[in-house]
C-alpha cells in the first residue's frame, strides 16, 4: 500500500461547522419548532395485544376544554403504510393488533389538556386471542396477526405465509455433504432482546396545511425523502405537495428512520386546521418505539480436525412486531452475518421475520448486525474451545482475505480483517487471555456494508467567495457534513469553514437515501466531489477569459487564479459571473456502483451484494464479580479497516460511540415484553450505560481504502455496534466459564445461568 | 381552560431578574424554554434520568423537569445561555467544540452545565472524577469518551488562564 497523499483539509481534524451552536444553545433542534397558533397533539393507545374495537365515543372527549379535534381510524380516511408490507395503520379501524397501537388523537391548546381530553375518549374492546413468541407464531394453529395477509399490498421481494412476513435464503454447496465430512458438528441456539435505538431527543413533528392538498412538517426523521412518500401515500397526495423540514436532530441510530409523529400530526392539522405538534413522552418512547428486533438464532456449523469450517447451516428468525416495518430487511441481510466474514465452501443460511402481537420494531444501527454476529461469533469461541484452539488462531484459518469468495459469491476486495485481528489481539494482550481470577479476554469479529442509495449536491459559488453545499440530508450528529464539506474544501482549495451547509429541505435539496446505512459521507462526499470538480471547471473557464489566458496556464492559490503575477479570486469570478453571467452553479450526484454476486446462490435477498465492505474486531479484557455476578470492563479494543480517515476525529467518535451502544446491549438494555405490554418504560429500569459503565474505548483505524469510497473511505457508521455483544459474551466465558446464550448478559443469568 | 389560574414566579435567568407567569404545573424546564424562550435547555426523559434539562440552580445542577417552576421563587438560575456565548465562550464550550465532545449536541448543553459546577469544585480532576460527576446525563452519540477529553481540556484551559 502507498503511503497516503497528505491533503489540506481532507484527512485532518477539525471542528464541526454545526459545533458552535451546539455548545452555546443556539442550536435549533425539531423539538424547539413552533408555530403560531400551533396546536398540541397526543395519542391514545391501545391496552390490548389483540382487540376487535366494538364502539369508540369520542363525544365527551370533544367537549372538553381546549379540544380543537379528535381523529380515529373512522372519521379520516387514511392510506395503510409500510416500508414493504402495508401492513400499518395510522389510527387502528377495526382491530388493535399490539399494545400502543394508536387508535385516536387529540389536538388541543396544550399537551395537557389533549392529556385529559384522552381519558374521555370510551374505546370498547372485544379480546381476541392473541401470540407473543415468534416459534408459536409459526404454528399452523397459532392466531394470525393479520388474518388478511393475502390481501395487504407488498413489494415483489416478499415471500410469506400466514404469520410469517418474509423468507430469504442463501445457498452454496452442499450442506449436508459438508457436515457428513465434518470431524465435529456442532448445533446452538441463541437469543436476543429488543433494545431502543438510545437517541435523547424523542420524536416529534409539526405539521401546517397550507392547501387543502399541502403540507409542511417539521420533523427529526434521518430520512426526509422516504418519510415525504410515506405521508403522500397516506394522505393520497402527491409527494411534492408536501415539504419536510429537519430543523435539527437530537440523534437516530436508526430508530428515527420510519414515520415517527409525522403522520398524527398531520392528520391532526388537517382536522384542527391549525398547526399541530406531536411529540412522543418518554413512556411512549420505551413502550411504542421502533426497537431493534428481538432474534432467535438457530446455528449449526461442521468443521474439520484444523477447525476449518465445512458447512454452516443457520437461521434467523427475526420477531418483526405487529406489522413488519424493518423486520423484512432485518431478516434478510440477518443471513450475510449468519455467514460472518469466513469462507464458507457449504452453507445454507435462512432468515425470516414473523408477525407477532408485540410492538413493530425498527431498523436501529446495523439493523441485522449484532443478533446473528452474537450468535455466529459465541459459536466460534464455542468451538475453538472444543478443539482446543486458541479463538484467534480459529479465525485466522477461516477468514475471507484478499480475492476470496464470499457466501453470496461476491469477490473481496480491500479486506483489513486480519490486520484488524492482527491489531486488535495485540492491543488487548491476547497471549495473556486469563490474566487473573474471574477475570479474561474475548473478541469478535465482523463485516458490514456501506450501503447504496443515491445522493445529490448543489453547489453555489458566493459573491464573497465561499461556496454554499445543498444537501438532502440530516446531520444527525455524526459530523458527516462536515466531512464531506472538507472534501469539497481540498477540491476547491479552500478552507473548511469556506463552506456553508443547507440540508435537509425536502423542497429546496437533492433527493438524498437518507442519514442511513453509513453511507451518508461516502455518498454526499462523493456527489459533492464531482460537483466540486465541474464548479471548478466553470471557474476557471470564466478565469482564463478574464486573465486573457489559456486554462491550462492558471494555477489555483488562496482562492484565486493566477497567471503569472495577475490574478481573479474567486469573489471576483462570483461577483462577475452574477453580474455578467448567470452565476455559477453545478450539480452532480451520485450511487455507489453496482458490485457483483452470484444471483444462484441468494433467493429474496435485500441486499445480496455488499458494496465497499468493512471489516472490524472488538476485544475485551472484563472482570466478574464471583458474588454479584457484575461485569466490569478493564479494557475495550475497537480495530476497523475504515479505508480512508475524511476526520480522523469523527471516525473514532463513531467507533467509540457505537461500541458503547452495543455495550449496553451485551450487558443492560433490554425492553422487557410480557404479552405484549413492555414492564419497564422507564430510563430507570431500562438501563442505558452511563460513563461509569464503560472504559476508555481504544480505538485503530485500519486502511485498506475502498475504490469507491471518497479518497478511500468506506462506511463506518454502523459496524461498532455490532461486535460488543459477542466479545463481551467471549470474554465472560473466559473469565468464569458461564456461556450467556441469551442476551443481555445479566448478573442474573452469570450466577443461576 | 382547565388550567389553573397562573402564579408569578421572581427568579433571576443568566443574571438578568425576570418575573413570569406560569401555570402552577409548569416545570421549571418548560418556564425557561416556552416562557423565556431559553431553548438550549433541553428536553428528553422528563422523568430526570437523562440529564439533557439540567440548569443551574444557586450554582448547584438540578434537574430542570423535575422542578415546578413556582419551586424557583427568588432562585438564581443559570443556563446554556448564561454559561458564555460565542463571542466569550465558557472554556467548556471551547473544549467541547475543539474535542468533538458533541455528536447529535442534544445532551451538550445538559454535559457542560453539570461539569460547569463540577470544575468549579475540582479543578484538576482525573477522568474517573470525569466520568462520576456525569453519571446522570445520557449520551449515546459519543460513549463518554470525547465528553471526558473534552472536561479533561477545559480544566487545563482555566488552569492556564489563572497563570
Amino acid at each position: 500500500m502507498s503511503a497516503p497523499k497528505e491533503f489540506e483539509v481532507v484527512g485532518k481534524r477539525l471542528n464541526r461547522l454545526d459545533g458552535e451552536g451546539k455548545v452555546t444553545g443556539a442550536a435549533v433542534y425539531a423539538s424547539d419548532f413552533t408555530l403560531p397558533g400551533m396546536l398540541h397533539g397526543k395519542i391514545l393507545r391501545s391496552p390490548h395485544a389483540h382487540a376487535r374495537i366494538v364502539r369508540i365515543d369520542t363525544s365527551a372527549a370533544r367537549k372538553m376544554p381546549g379540544v380543537r379535534a379528535v381523529v380515529t381510524g373512522a372519521s379520516q380516511k387514511l392510506n395503510r403504510f409500510g416500508n414493504f408490507i402495508k401492513d400499518f395503520e395510522v389510527f387502528a379501524n377495526e382491530r388493535v393488533y399490539h399494545v400502543g397501537q394508536p387508535v385516536a388523537g387529540i389536538a388541543a391548546d396544550s399537551e395537557y389538556a389533549a392529556e385529559q381530553a384522552l381519558r374521555a375518549i370510551e374505546v370498547e374492546y372485544a379480546e381476541l386471542p392473541a401470540v407473543f413468541d415468534v416459534m408459536e407464531a409459526l404454528d399452523k394453529a397459532a392466531p394470525l396477526v393479520h388474518p388478511d395477509w393475502q390481501s395487504l399490498k407488498a413489494a415483489p421481494i416478499i415471500v410469506r405465509e400466514g404469520n410469517r412476513c418474509s423468507r430469504t435464503v442463501i445457498k452454496v454447496g452442499d450442506v449436508e455433504e459438508g457436515f457428513r465430512n465434518s470431524y465435529r458438528v456442532y448445533e446452538h441456539v441463541f437469543r436476543t432482546s429488543p433494545v431502543h435505538a438510545g437517541y435523547t431527543e424523542p420524536r416529534v413533528a409539526v405539521a401546517q396545511w397550507t392547501a387543502s392538498d399541502q403540507a409542511t412538517v417539521w420533523c427529526n426523521t434521518q430520512l426526509l425523502f422516504d418519510t415525504q412518500s410515506t405521508l403522500a401515500e397516506i394522505f393520497g397526495i402527491p409527494p411534492s405537495h408536501i415539504r419536510v423540514i429537519v430543523p435539527g436532530i437530537g440523534g437516530g441510530f436508526g430508530g428515527k428512520l420510519r414515520l415517527g409523529m409525522e403522520h398524527y400530526a398531520m392528520a391532526l392539522a388537517r382536522a384542527a386546521k391549525r398547526p399541530v405538534r406531536v411529540m412522543s413522552s418518554s413512556e411512549e418512547e420505551l413502550t411504542a418505539a421502533l426497537f431493534r428486533q428481538p432474534a432467535t438464532i438457530e446455528l449449526k456449523t461442521g468443521v474439520d480436525r484444523d477447525g476449518r469450517i465445512l458447512a454452516k447451516e443457520g437461521r434467523i428468525v427475526v420477531d418483526a412486531g405487529a406489522c413488519s416495518g424493518s423486520g423484512p430487511l432485518v431478516a434478510s441481510t440477518g443471513t450475510m452475518i449468519l455467514a460472518g466474514p469466513y469462507r464458507l465452501p457449504n452453507a445454507n443460511l435462512e432468515g425470516i421475520s414473523v408477525y407477532t402481537n408485540n410492538h413493530p420494531n425498527g431498523s436501529i444501527r446495523a439493523p441485522s448486525g449484532p443478533m446473528p454476529n452474537f450468535a455466529t461469533e459465541s459459536q466460534m469461541d464455542m468451538i475453538a474451545e472444543d478443539l482446543g484452539l486458541d479463538p484467534l488462531e480459529l479465525r485466522l484459518r477461516n477468514i475471507l482475505r484478499e480475492g476470496d469468495i464470499a457466501v453470496n459469491g461476491q469477490k473481496m476486495t480491500a479486506v483489513g480483517l486480519e490486520e484488524c485481528l492482527d491489531k486488535a489481539a495485540t492491543a488487548i494482550g491476547w497471549d495473556l487471555r486469563k490474566p487473573g481470577p474471574n477475570r479474561g479476554k474475548g473478541l469478535a469479529c465482523g463485516w458490514w456494508m456501506t450501503s447504496r442509495g443515491s445522493s445529490g449536491s448543489y453547489l453555489k459559488l458566493m459573491q464573497d467567495g465561499t461556496l454554499t453545499m445543498m444537501v438532502g440530508v440530516v446531520e444527525m450528529g455524526t459530523g458527516a457534513l462536515t466531512g464531506a464539506a472538507q472534501v469539497v474544501a481540498e477540491e476547491m482549495g479552500m478552507k473548511l469553514t469556506d463552506i456553508n451547509v443547507v440540508s435537509a429541505d425536502s423542497l429546496t435539496t437533492p433527493y438524498d437515501f437518507g442519514s442511513q446505512g453509513s453511507r451518508t459521507m461516502f455518498a454526499v462526499a462523493n456527489a459533492s466531489r464531482e460537483a466540486a470538480r465541474d464548479l471548478l471547471e466553470k471557474m476557471r473557464t470564466r478565469a482564463a477569459k478574464a486573465l486573457g489566458t489559456d486554462e491550462q496556464a492558471l494555477v489555483m492559490r488562496d482562492k484565486a487564479f493566477w497567471s503569472d503575477e495577475k490574478k481573479i479570486t474567486f469573489a471576483e469570478i462570483a461577483a462577475q459571473a452574477n453580474t455578467a453571467g448567470g452565476g455559477l452553479i453545478a450539480e452532480a450526484t451520485y450511487i455507489a456502483p453496482a458490485v457483483e454476486h452470484d444471483a444462484s446462490r441468494v433467493q429474496n435477498h435485500f441486499s445480496p451484494a455488499w458494496p465497499s465492505p468493512s471489516f472490524h474486531v472488538h476485544a475485551t479484557d472484563l472482570s466478574v464479580d464471583e458474588v454479584l455476578g457484575e461485569v466490569t470492563i478493564n479494557r475495550y479494543v475497537v480495530a476497523q479497516d475504515v479505508g480512508y480517515a475524511i476526520n480522523p476525529t469523527y471516525l473514532e467518535g463513531q467507533l467509540e460511540g457505537g461500541a458503547v451502544q452495543g455495550v449496553g446491549q451485551a450487558l443492560s438494555e433490554e425492553i422487557i415484553i410480557a404479552n405484549g405490554h413492555v414492564k419497564n418504560g422507564n430510563l430507570t429500569d431500562y438501563k442505558m450505560p452511563t460513563a461509569m459503565d464503560v472504559p476508555k474505548i481504544e480505538v485503530i483505524l485500519v486502511t485498506h481504502p475502498s475504490v469507491a469510497g471518497p479518497y478511500g473511505a468506506k462506511g463506518v457508521g454502523e459496524p461498532p455496534t455490532i461486535q460488543p455483544p459477542a466479545a463481551v459474551a467471549n470474554a465472560v466465558a473466559a473469565a468464569c466459564g458461564k456461556r450467556i446464550m441469551h442476551l443481555p448478559i445479566t448478573a442474573e443469568k452469570i450466577l443461576l445461568g | 381552560m382547565s388550567e389553573l389560574k397562573q402564579h408569578d414566579v421572581s427568579l433571576t435567568v443568566n443574571g438578568k431578574a425576570e418575573t413570569i407567569s406560569v401555570a402552577p404545573r409548569a416545570s421549571l424546564a418548560d418556564a425557561l424554554r416556552d416562557t423565556l424562550g431559553l431553548t438550549g435547555t433541553h428536553i428528553g426523559c422528563e422523568h430526570g434520568v437523562c440529564g439533557a434539562c439540567t440548569v443551574l440552580l444557586d450554582g448547584k445542577p438540578v434537574r430542570s423537569c423535575l422542578l415546578f417552576a413556582v419551586q424557583a421563587e427568588g432562585a438564581v438560575i443559570t443556563t446554556i445561555e448564561g454559561i458564555g456565548d460565542a463571542q466569550s465562550p465558557h472554556p467548556l464550550q471551547r473544549a467541547f467544540n475543539e474535542c468533538h465532545g458533541l455528536h447529535c449536541g442534544f445532551c451538550t448543553p445538559g454535559m457542560i452545565v453539570t461539569l460547569s459546577a463540577f470544575l468549579k469544585e475540582h479543578p484538576q480532576p482525573t477522568s474517573d472524577d470525569v466520568r462520576e460527576a456525569i453519571s446522570g446525563n445520557l449520551c449515546m452519540c459519543t460513549g463518554y469518551q470525547n465528553i471526558v477529553r473534552s472536561a479533561l481540556r477545559a480544566a487545563e484551559l482555566i488552569e492556564g488562564a489563572k497563570s
